[in-house]
């Protein structure tokens, strides 16, 4: 199967690679995964007291289509607020980079990546609020 | 793709005997052989044919554990899909052992340590499924659902295998 230019330029250099403290309250961290393809994807952001994305890095182990969608998704998350965040949609993913119909789930999985992020950052600060 | 099982004419169960398989592979093969059927009409000729693509793939299905395991499974109507999500702890566990593995990319003796480690945890996987599809004459529900939470282990853990046996080769 042929990836297009796109997923090719993001696979052989993505884009914030990398792990940020998950213990910070800031930080939002996302860990999904594929298992009929046995691909793991961490997607982690930190946002600042104004609600707004300051940085985001992500870690996948998976096919060339996997990671150019998690490359992707940081680069898009970067300045975003959280509920602009979740509005990136996997279609938008796939629209971008030109994904084939078999390589779709690596789209939905980097959505879902996102939404595990800023949910786990959500219950961070509910939980902070609580104490 | 029919059912493996049936196709090659062996009991479905997960642990299976190895060279019983492979005889029975061999025996197939031959009787569906293409010069058996030289004389035969052209309609025949292709029904062996396609017998026999049929049967080497049930073989290779059979052969390999884990694509025993989703015959067994399928054979009760369950599948691992695109859409599943595997459990936070086996994700974390993991994302642990690729970085592990990432790390220890340069020095061999650590990426067959952790070679080790995970054939051992695949090996258990495999005990389990064999618990669950040979111990007992028909699995119930919760049984099946065990299988296939240690089936997606097992694939995660032969992804992890793969690319630790290509780092040892290169």
């Amino acid at each position: 199967m042929a990836y297009s230019e796109k997923v090719i330029e993001h696979a052989e250099n993505p884009r914030n690679v990398g792990t940020l403290d998950k213990e910070d309250p800031n930080v939002g961290t996302g860990l999904v995964g594929a298992p009929a393809c046995g691909d793991v994807m961490r997607l982690q952001i930190k946002v600042s007291d104004a609600g707004v994305i300051e940085d985001a890095k992500f870690k996948t182990f998976g096919c060339g289509s996997a990671i150019a969608s998690s490359s992707l998704a940081t680069e898009w998350l970067k300045g975003r607020t959280l509920d602009e965040a979740s509005e990136i949609r996997n279609t938008d993913i796939v629209k971008e980079l030109n994904l084939p119909p078999v390589k779709i789930h690596c789209s939905v999985l980097a959505e879902d990546a996102i939404k595990s992020a800023i949910e786990d950052f959500r219950k961070k600060q509910s939980a902070k609020r609580g104490a | 793709m029919t059912d493996p099982f049936e196709l090659l004419g062996v009991e479905r169960r997960f642990s299976l005997d190895r060279a019983a398989l492979e005889q029975r592979h061999r025996d197939l093969s031959r009787t569906l052989h293409p010069d058996r059927y030289v004389q035969s009409p052209a309609g025949e000729r292709r029904m062996a044919l396609e017998r026999a693509v049929a049967v080497n793939e049930a073989f290779r299905a059979l052969r390999d554990p884990l694509s025993r395991a989703e015959a067994l499974l399928s054979a009760h109507g369950l599948a691992v899909g695109d859409a599943d999500r595997p459990s936070q702890s086996l994700l974390m566990e993991v994302m642990e052992l690729r970085e592990s593995l990432d790390e220890a990319r340069r020095s061999p003796d650590k990426v067959a340590a952790l070679l080790a480690q995970v054939r051992a945890r695949s090996g258990s996987e495999e005990a389990l499924l064999a618990s669950v599809f040979d111990d007992q004459p028909a699995p119930g529900p919760d049984a099946l659902g065990r299988a296939r939470d240690a089936l997606v282990r097992l694939k995660y853990f032969r992804r992890f295998e793969e690319e630790a046996d290509a780092a040892l080769d290169s």
